[in-house]
């Protein structure tokens, strides 16, 4: 095969190899397409984890150049035995446990609900949806409004039926279920749309096969549906135990944290110690810790995921 | 779908996008083109930053509106956020960001650790000159604090005490006014007790109120005023030492706990706005906080007085208080005309004193301070001598009103308040949380 | 019972009989979905609605009558107030060039890379596809502190490039367009490079017109993201002119205490631009939801 000069295209020669086999000079044009996005992820990925990793060493502060006196270790141990920062954890924690059943399990059944409708099924797919599109800000003053007490709506319709209306936010027992609930509202369309696709998949012909057969609805739900919707369970699962984790905005903007600490989660605690008290070292630190949580999470259900498609 | 009807779509959304840019872009208005080309020609617009709100908040903006007027030519852009540490972390990382506002209002125990940390421009008292914005022109013990080893950094606007306010018909059946109708003196262990077991009778609720609940600072300042008359400290060297005295600070919270828990007289659950109405409403005799309710109570024509906390113990007198002042946020970009601009703003400011007074902040600014015109203010001005005994909080790195060290400690004083907590048991709370930020190296 | 038997098309009087009894049974079935849904509808839309009706509201009815729907003086003069004093249409305009900006470079990045990963056979690539992967195990939140203290140095701190940078380069969307290209046939490329064409020809002329779906999920997916970014905009953009409309949102209760008009008016002014898009893109953006989880 004769070589072939041809006109260049984007800067990016190209011969026409002689003879051996598919083997194509692809390594400059491959390392050429991906160069702007590895640069931009050693840069911004990372490097920062880099130079987290190392500040976590370090006494560094947020109004100081460099990276300040070495503490070694003594920041994790900090960490570690801060009663503060493990409250923190709990919280994130909980604020986790608390939402995730709603989150999904109220997702799954409005979605099955919905997809046996034949008309209509838009109106509640935009309905549910709608609030996952607004900014966390626009929630939060919309439900601190509904909650604030005593002239809140949530409250006054509560104490109208006789049932005491608990003071949402500022009530340590009760803030953190507040979030929770301002957070399924928020969110749970997601869910919503996740499983209406997965519901699609699911072949018509096994629902009506099994009415004919003499199968209830409700039984239809327990013994098609539900199983075959296993893997979109699981990928919502894991999406909302992951994103639930990652719980900041909600409670920095409804109770700052309160009351009295009550409700700060991982990223409250890093937000208050590095950038109000400036100890950047020591949330560096803090960080770290809150990234193994997460990388734990990831991973057992990365394992749970494996054994289960080796075992399907 | 047929490529019609595609196209269709296509041109609907198109349409919907740029029916929202263009929505956008009249919504911006001016803002949108000052945005893009700088600000508009001829005018300054000065960045104003605080964190007053209430009636605080009100005083202000109109103190900003009569500077407004008066200088049609400065474009001001007043921002207000919510107050305590929320407020100095974002004027921190603005700061840190090369776009802080020209000037900003500090408590001056924040202000010299903001100082500490490189955050603040120092002031050029010759160049301060030329508005009068000089040393003997204010209250010297606030002069005094705004200035960090031995630089000037910030304008003192006011000095704002604990006080205590009275219900004066409250106080009057139960015979605790003079002839000319202010309340007796309470000085001493006893008399303020007793008072309110009096006040208690006439109201048949309660003799005072004080905010309790989510209120740390309340709390601090309360037990702080009468933890500096036995003459106790807590922090010392810049907050690397833990110097609480257990016997005095224990006096001082039994103090408490005594007029809360164990005889009743003030009540163990409330929250700020509660103990406000409590007071406003008549059914408390005294109300302890700051002196800036006094327009909450004007507005419920609640017929009161104030005057300074009593000398409990007997020492040397002190009470708790803080100081609003002007900074500016260090920004490499500010030259000598946008300095001309801050300080004639803060002139104009200090100049409308009897304003801010009349919201019951103690001026610093002594021109007005000690003019007739100050004295007919009443009550505000009755309490005016306190400013000279005015103690600020001990200076440390996580110190200052709204600091973490306010929240450590007022939390354990109100767990006492409320009966929850014993005096033996809330000062070893304290020295423990306290002492691991004595022992955290400082970030600043 | 055989469930797997397709009866689509078949006519069968018997079954016919039959379905017809149980029919009853579903449509049962059915009104008890649509009584639940409609319950939970009207539960979901209370929020948005009363937020709305508030901010029609003069505020003094508001703090005599709070929970009262009707008014007899709907105005708009909150939304008169927020738009004339504030920052919000400032807001809008930074939040549009930080989510399109983002948006359209997180497209071209990520799929060029996506199509080197999955076309060209260039050495090193399991490399970087590791690395990439492992990239999707950290979360941006854990690296807020030391991005700060790089993004000051570097003065990156209020501008636009301080939030557009961090999210062009992400691990999941070069996944998404990877699995994308995967699944079109590699015969394309080998015709056109039998043609001549480079591969960056082959990738703008031939493959990325085949991978809309994707193009769509990343680009919603990046916009919808980069608008509603809370945390890291509150660190970066501290000036209230550069502020995203969350961030400035987060202000508003500062500003306006217990003026409820205006503080709703705020917040419905906040939701508007994307439930405005949401409704004009409606189908495109759930599709892209759905193809972003499943992959």
């Amino acid at each position: 095969m004769a070589i072939q000069t041809l006109p260049l295209e984007a800067g990016v020669p190209v011969r026409a190899t002689s003879g051996s086999g598919r083997r194509r000079p692809d390594t400059r044009a491959g390392w050429g397409m991906a160069a702007p996005f590895l640069l931009l992820y050693v840069l911004f990925l990372i490097a920062p984890t880099a130079y987290g990793i190392i500040m976590s060493f370090f006494n560094s502060s947020l109004v100081h150049n460099g990276l300040g006196g070495f503490a070694g270790p003594d920041n994790y141990t900090e960490a570690l035995k801060s009663s503060d920062f493990w409250s923190s954890m709990w919280h994130t924690v909980l604020f986790t446990i608390i939402t995730t059943p709603p989150l999904v399990v109220v997702a799954l059944v409005l979605a099955m609900f919905t997809d046996r409708l034949k008309r209509g099924r838009w109106f509640y797919r935009l309905l549910f949806f709608a609030p996952y599109v607004i900014p966390s800000a626009s929630a939060a003053l919309i439900w601190s409004w509904l909650y604030a007490a005593p002239i809140g709506l949530w409250g006054t319709w509560l104490n109208d039926i006789g049932i005491g209306a608990p003071n949402w936010l500022a009530d340590p027992n009760w803030a953190m279920a507040s979030v929770g609930l301002m957070t399924v509202w928020w969110t749970l369309g997601f869910n919503f749309v996740l499983y209406l696709a997965g519901l699609q998949e699911i072949p018509r012909e096994l629902y009506e096969a099994a009415s004919v057969d003499g199968a209830s609805p409700w039984t239809q739900l327990r013994h098609i549906t539900i199983p075959l919707l296993r893997r979109t369970t699981a990928l919502v699962l894991v999406l909302q135990i992951i994103a639930s984790l990652k719980i900041f905005d909600q409670i920095y903007l409804m109770t700052g944290g309160g009351p009295n600490f009550a409700t700060r989660p991982v990223l409250g605690f890093i937000y208050d110690i590095g950038f109000t008290d400036l100890r950047t070292g020591y949330t560096a630190a803090a960080s770290m810790l809150y990234f193994l949580l997460i990388l734990a999470v990831s991973l057992v259900w990365f394992l749970i995921n494996r054994r289960q498609q080796r075992s399907a | 779908m047929s490529a019609e009807m595609l196209s269709r779509r296509t041109m609907l959304q198109g349409a919907g996008l740029l029916g929202l840019t263009g929505l956008a872009a009249t919504a911006c208005g001016s803002s949108f083109a000052s945005g893009v080309a700088g600000t508009a020609p001829g005018k300054s617009s000065l960045a104003y930053w605080n964190l007053l709100g209430g009636g605080d908040g009100v005083r202000m903006v109109s103190m900003e509106q009569a500077y407004s007027k008066a200088h049609p030519a400065i474009s001001l852009k007043p921002v207000t956020l919510a107050w305590g540490n929320p407020y100095y972390t974002k004027v921190t990382l603005a700061t840190l960001g090369d776009q802080p506002p020209d000037v900003a209002i500090a408590h001056l125990t924040r202000a010299s650790i903001m100082a500490q940390a490189d955050l603040l421009e120092p002031l050029d008292e010759t160049e301060l000159a030329a508005y009068d914005l000089i040393g003997k022109n204010f209250t010297p013990a606030a002069w005094k604090k705004a200035h960090t080893n031995g630089t000037l950094y910030a304008i003192p606007l006011d000095t704002h005490p604990f006080v205590m306010y009275y219900n004066t018909d409250v106080c009057k059946k139960a015979g605790l006014l003079d002839e000319d109708g202010t309340l007796k003196n309470l000085d001493g262990p006893t008399a303020l007790v007793d008072a309110m077991k009096a006040a208690k009778k006439v109201t048949g609720a309660y003799g005072g109120v004080i905010s309790i609940n989510n209120d740390t600072a309340t709390q601090w300042r309360f037990m702080s005023s009468l933890y500096w008359q036995l003459g106790g400290s807590v922090l010392a060297d810049e907050g690397r030492k833990i110097v609480i005295d257990d016997a005095k600070a224990e006096r001082a919270l039994a103090y408490i706990q005594n007029l809360t828990a164990k005889q009743k007289l003030m009540p163990t659950s409330i929250d700020y706005g509660g103990a406000t109405t409590m007071f406003a409403s008549g059914k408390a005799g005294f109300y302890f906080e700051g002196d800036w309710e006094v327009s909450t109570f004007i507005t419920a024509k609640t017929p009161f007085s104030m005057t300074s906390l009593p000398n409990v113990f007997g020492g040397t007198y002190a009470v708790q208080a803080d100081s609003h002042s002007f900074v500016l946020p260090k920004d490499a970009k500010r030259d000598a005309a946008k300095r001309k601009v801050i300080f004639e703003f803060i002139r104009s400011m200090l100049d409308q004193s009897a304003t801010w007074a009349a919201g019951g902040h103690i001026p610093a600014w002594l021109p007005f301070q000690k003019s007739a015109a100050y004295d007919k203010i009443k009550p505000q001005s009755d309490y005016k001598g306190v400013a000279n005994f005015a103690h600020y909080d001990d200076p440390a790195w996580y110190s200052g009103s709204g600091s973490d060290f306010e929240n450590i400690v007022g939390s354990a004083i109100a767990a006492v308040s409320a009966g929850q907590m014993s005096p033996a048991q809330a000062v070893p709370e304290m020295r423990t949380k306290l002492t691991k930020y004595a022992n955290t190296p400082n970030p600043v | 019972m055989a469930a797997t038997t397709t009866i689509a098309g078949r006519i069968n009087v018997q079954r016919i009989v039959k379905s017809r009894a149980i029919d009853w049974r579903a449509r049962y079935f059915n009104w008890f979905c649509v009584s639940v849904l409609i319950v939970f509808a009207a539960i979901w839309a209370i929020p948005l609605l009363w937020a709305v009706d508030t901010s029609l509201k003069p505020d003094g009815e508001i703090a005599t009558n709070p929970t009262r729907w009707w008014s007899g003086h709907f105005t708009l003069h909150a939304y008169r107030t927020v738009v004339n004093g504030g920052n919000i249409g400032t807001w809008y305009l930074n939040s549009f060039v930080v989510a399109i900006a983002s948006a359209g470079l997180a497209v071209v990045v990520c799929s060029t890379t996506g199509f080197a990963l999955s076309q060209t056979r260039f050495r090193g690539r399991q490399a970087v596809f590791g690395a990439i992967a492992a990239g999707l195990l950290i979360p941006s939140q854990v690296l807020i502190v030391p991005m700060f203290k790089e993004f000051n140095l570097v003065h990156l701190l209020n501008t636009y490039w301080g939030l557009i940078l961090p999210s062009v380069a992400i691990p999941i969307c070069v996944l998404i367009f990877a699995a994308f290209f995967n699944g079109i046939p590699s015969e394309l490329a080998e015709s056109a490079h039998v043609d001549g064409a480079s591969w960056f020809h082959i990738y703008r002329r031939i493959y990325m017109p085949l991978t809309k779906p994707a193009i769509s999920a990343v680009f919603i997916f990046t916009f919808v993201w980069k608008w509603n970014d809370f945390l890291w905009p509150l660190l970066v953009m501290t000036n209230p002119r550069m502020m995203t409309l969350p961030v400035g949102l987060s202000q508003v209760s500062s500003a306006y205490g217990i003026q409820y008009a205006e503080i709703m008016a705020s917040a419905v002014l906040g939701a508007l631009p994307l439930l405005v898009v949401f409704l004009l893109f409606q189908r495109r953006i759930v599709e892209g939801v759905a193809t972003t989880g499943i992959k």
